[in-house]
C-alpha cells in the first residue's frame, strides 16, 4: 500500500507530458479549469494511472474528481 | 477470470469460474434483412438463432456473452416490470446508456412495453459533476419520462437530476431487475408507432428528442445491410456509445435487426485503450463491420509507437467495412491510418464513408462497398459562399488558390431521395453547392413535443438537414454543417450552448456573441467565440476574457478560443439575425480584428 504522498508525486509525474502549457501543478490544480484537458487526454491519463497501480477508476467516479489532490485520494483509497 | 487468449481465432482459456464463450458469427438461421413491422418483431426473429451481443472489458477480455434469445427473455420480463411500475404505451423510459447488457435489456423492455426508450449520456471526463447533473436534468425535462433508470454507480447523480421533476421516478437498475415480474400479456406495437427517442445530436441546453417510428427505423436498418452487402461471415465490432445514433442504431439495432453477432467495448475503455478495438477486429475469424468517426482512427494510429510490431500484434486483413462518419471525414487522417496499419493487412478500400443524422434515423448516404475514400478538390472561395464545386478557371486577383479535399459520402440509401436546393428552395443542378434535403423512409416523425422545431425542418415529407453539400452523378459530397454545429472528437457541440453560457455573465446579451468552429494548424476543429466588448481598459479586457473562458468551460466543458471584438462588428443576416458563418469567415480573413489584450 503506497503512501498518499508517493501517489501524489507519481501522478504529478504522469501529468507532466500531458501538461502542454506547463501549468504549475498543486493539490488543488483543476484538470478542466487549470490544465484545460479535453476528455481524450484525461482518459489517456486515467489509463496510465490504472496501469501504474493496477487499479480501475470507475467511470462514475470521474465527475467527482476535479483536482489532482482528489485523484490522489481516490487512488490511495483504491490501492488500500 | 475467464479470458480470450490472444491467439488468432476464438479459442477460450478455461477459467476457474467456467468459461464465457462469445456468440457465434455463423448461424443457420436464414437471414432476414430487417423486414419486420416492429423492432420487437426483429428481436423475436433474431432470438430464434444463436447469435447475440458480447461485452468486453478494457483489455478486450470477454466479460459477458448475451445471445439474442436471452436478451428477448430478459426484455420481456423487464417489460412486465415497467408496466407494473406504471409504464403505458407512449410513455418515455429514460435510460443511462451504459455499454452493457443491463442497458440493452431495458431498452428492449421499454420496446416490448410499448414505451419509448430514451438513451441519455454518460459522464466523459474528470470533474464536471454539476454540469452532468444539469445535462441529464435538461434532457429529462425535455422527454418528460415516467421512469429514469441508471447503473448503480451513477444512481446518486441521476436521482439528483430527476428530483425536481414531477412524476418521474429514478431507479437503480440493479434493484429494478430484482423486482418481481408477473407473467402478463404485452401490448403490441404497429409499424407507425414511435419506437424511441434520440438526443444524440441535439444541443445540451436546448435539447430536441428525435422521434423515430418502427417503420422508419427498420427501413434504415435494411439500408445498412443492403449498402454493406451483408454476408454470412459478418460480425460487428464497436466502441461507440449507445447514446449516439451511430452507436445505437448503427452498431446495436442494425446487427440485431439483421441478425449479426456484435462485440463491444465501452467508450470509456476505448478512450483509455483504443488499441483494444483493433484487437477485437483482429480476433474475429470472420469478416468485420466496424464504424468510427475520424478521431477514433486518429488516436489508434497515434498510439502506435516504433516499439509495437503492428504486423505481429494485429491482423486487420478481414476488416471488410471500416465505416467513416459522424463527423467531417479527414482524408489525411485516414491516409495515416492506412500507412500505419498496412503492415497488419488493413486495406484502404475497406473505408466506407457515409453521411447521416439522427433526424434521418442514422444513414442518408453510404459509399458503395470497395470504393474507399474518394475526394474532390474544391476552391475554398467556392466553399465559403454557395457556388459551383469544381476547379475554378480564374484565380483572378493573383492570390494563390486554396483547395479543400471534399469527401465523397456515397449514394442515397434505398428508399431515400436527396435534393440540393438553393436559398429559394429550388433544386440545384449537379456540382452546385446548396442545402441538403432528404425525403423517404427513415426520416424522423418529428421532434418530441416541439412542433415549432419540427415545422422548421420538416415539410411535405422533406427534411431540411441544415447541411451544405452538392451532388455529382448521384454521389453526395458534404461541405459543411449549416446549422453551425461544432464537432470535436466526434462529439457535437452547439454554438447556442457556448453563447448561452456567456450570456449568463453580467453585461452580455444575445447578439453580442458569435460562436463557431475553426480549424487549428494541426487540422483539428476547435471552438472559437467572438464577443463584442465596450471596455477600452486593457487589464479589464484580460479579466473579461478570463471570466468568459472559465464560464464556457464550466458550462460546456470545452476550452474555447475567446476573442473580444469592438461593438457592432458582428455581421447580421438580411433578417437581422446573427450570422455565425459570416462572422467566422470575416474573422478568418482578418476583416474582423479582435482587440488586443494585455499579456
Amino acid at each position: 500500500m503506497p503512501a498518499r504522498e508517493t501517489i501524489y508525486a507519481r501522478i504529478v509525474d504522469l501529468i507532466g507530458p500531458l501538461n502542454k502549457k506547463a501549468v504549475p501543478l498543486a493539490e488543488d490544480t483543476s484538470f478542466s479549469n487549470d490544465l484545460e484537458m479535453d476528455s481524450l487526454t484525461v482518459m489517456d491519463l486515467v489509463a496510465n494511472i490504472e496501469d501504474e497501480w493496477d487499479i480501475v477508476l470507475p467511470l462514475n467516479m470521474l465527475p467527482e474528481l476535479e483536482t489532482i489532490g482528489q485523484v490522489a485520494d481516490a487512488v490511495a483509497k483504491l490501492t488500500k | 477470470m475467464p479470458h480470450l487468449s490472444n491467439e488468432p481465432g476464438l479459442s477460450i482459456a478455461p477459467g476457474a469460474a467456467g468459461t464465457v464463450v462469445p456468440t457465434p458469427t455463423l448461424d443457420p438461421l436464414p437471414r432476414r434483412i430487417a423486414d419486420f413491422a416492429t423492432l420487437g418483431d426483429a428481436l423475436g426473429y433474431a432470438a430464434q438463432g444463436t447469435r447475440g451481443l458480447n461485452f468486453f472489458d478494457a483489455r478486450a477480455s470477454l466479460v459477458r456473452a448475451y445471445p439474442f434469445a436471452e436478451l428477448r427473455t430478459d426484455a420481456r420480463t423487464d417489460a412486465a416490470r415497467l408496466i407494473a411500475a406504471g409504464a403505458r404505451p407512449g410513455d418515455r423510459v429514460a435510460l443511462i446508456a451504459e455499454t452493457s447488457a443491463e442497458f440493452v435489456r431495458l431498452f428492449f423492455g421499454a420496446i416490448y412495453a410499448g414505451a419509448l426508450p430514451t438513451p441519455l449520456p454518460l459522464p466523459t471526463s474528470f470533474g464536471g459533476r454539476d454540469a452532468y447533473v444539469e445535462q441529464i436534468r435538461t434532457q429529462l425535462l425535455s422527454c418528460d419520462p415516467l421512469l429514469v433508470l441508471s447503473p448503480p454507480g451513477l444512481f446518486a447523480l441521476v436521482a439528483e437530476a430527476a428530483a425536481p421533476l414531477d412524476g418521474c421516478t429514478a431507479h437503480d437498475w440493479a434493484a429494478f431487475h430484482a423486482l418481481p415480474a408477473d407473467d402478463i400479456e404485452l401490448p403490441s406495437a404497429t409499424a407507425d408507432d414511435i419506437a424511441y427517442l434520440q438526443y444524440s445530436s441535439g444541443s445540451t441546453r436546448f435539447p430536441h428528442g428525435v422521434a423515430v417510428t418502427h417503420r422508419a427505423l427498420l427501413a434504415n436498418l435494411a439500408g445498412h445491410a443492403t449498402c454493406t452487402r451483408v454476408r454470412a461471415s459478418d460480425r460487428v465490432v464497436s466502441w461507440l456509445p449507445f447514446y449516439h445514433d451511430m452507436g445505437l442504431v448503427g452498431c446495436l439495432l442494425s446487427p440485431l435487426a439483421n441478425q449479426m453477432s456484435a462485440d463491444y467495448i465501452a467508450t470509456e475503455d476505448f478512450a483509455r485503450r483504443p488499441l483494444s478495438w483493433l484487437t477485437l477486429v483482429s480476433r474475429n475469424e470472420g469478416t468485420t463491420l466496424s464504424y468510427s468517426p475520424t478521431f477514433g482512427y486518429d488516436i489508434c494510429a497515434r498510439r502506435i509507437s516504433t516499439s509495437i510490431d503492428v504486423s505481429e500484434r494485429f491482423d486487420l486483413s478481414r476488416w471488410r467495412v471500416a465505416g467513416n462518419g459522424a463527423d467531417m471525414i479527414r482524408p489525411e487522417v485516414m491516409q495515416h491510418f492506412v500507412d500505419v496499419f498496412d503492415a497488419a493487412g488493413f486495406r484502404a478500400d475497406a473505408f466506407l464513408p457515409s453521411y447521416g443524422l439522427a433526424e434521418a434515423t442514422l444513414a442518408v448516404s453510404m459509399m458503395p462497398v470497395g470504393e474507399g475514400i474518394v475526394t474532390d478538390l474544391v476552391d475554398e472561395r467556392v466553399l465559403s459562399g454557395e457556388g459551383y464545386a469544381g476547379v475554378s478557371a480564374d484565380s483572378a486577383i493573383g492570390r494563390p488558390t486554396r483547395y479543400r479535399a471534399i469527401v465523397n459520402c456515397g449514394r442515397a440509401l434505398p428508399g431515400l431521395t436527396i435534393e440540393i436546393r438553393d436559398e429559394a428552395g429550388l433544386p440545384l443542378a449537379d456540382r452546385h453547392i446548396g442545402r441538403l434535403f432528404v425525403a423517404g423512409e427513415g426520416v424522423m416523425a418529428g421532434y418530441f413535443r416541439d412542433e415549432a422545431a419540427t415545422a422548421a425542418c420538416l415539410s411535405d415529407g422533406w427534411l431540411d438537414t441544415g447541411d451544405m453539400g452538392y451532388l455529382a452523378d448521384g454521389y453526395v459530397y458534404i461541405v459543411g454543417r449549416a446549422k453551425d454545429m461544432i464537432i470535436i472528437n466526434g462529439k457535437n457541440h452547439w454554438p447556442q450552448d457556448i453563447e448561452w453560457a456567456i450570456e449568463q455573465l453580467p453585461g452580455f446579451k444575445a447578439g453580442d456573441i458569435a460562436a463557431f468552429a475553426i480549424t487549428t494548424p494541426g487540422g483539428e476543429e476547435a471552438p472559437a467565440v467572438l464577443v463584442q466588448c465596450r471596455t477600452s481598459d486593457l487589464v479589464e479586457r484580460t479579466h473579461l476574457r478570463e471570466a468568459i473562458r472559465t464560464k464556457v468551460r464550466a458550462i460546456t466543458g470545452m476550452s474555447c478560443v475567446v476573442e473580444l471584438v469592438p461593438p457592432r462588428t458582428l455581421p447580421r443576416t438580411s433578417s437581422g439575425k446573427l450570422s455565425r458563418s459570416k462572422a467566422r469567415s470575416q474573422y478568418l480573413s482578418g476583416e474582423i480584428q479582435p482587440f488586443e489584450i494585455a499579456a
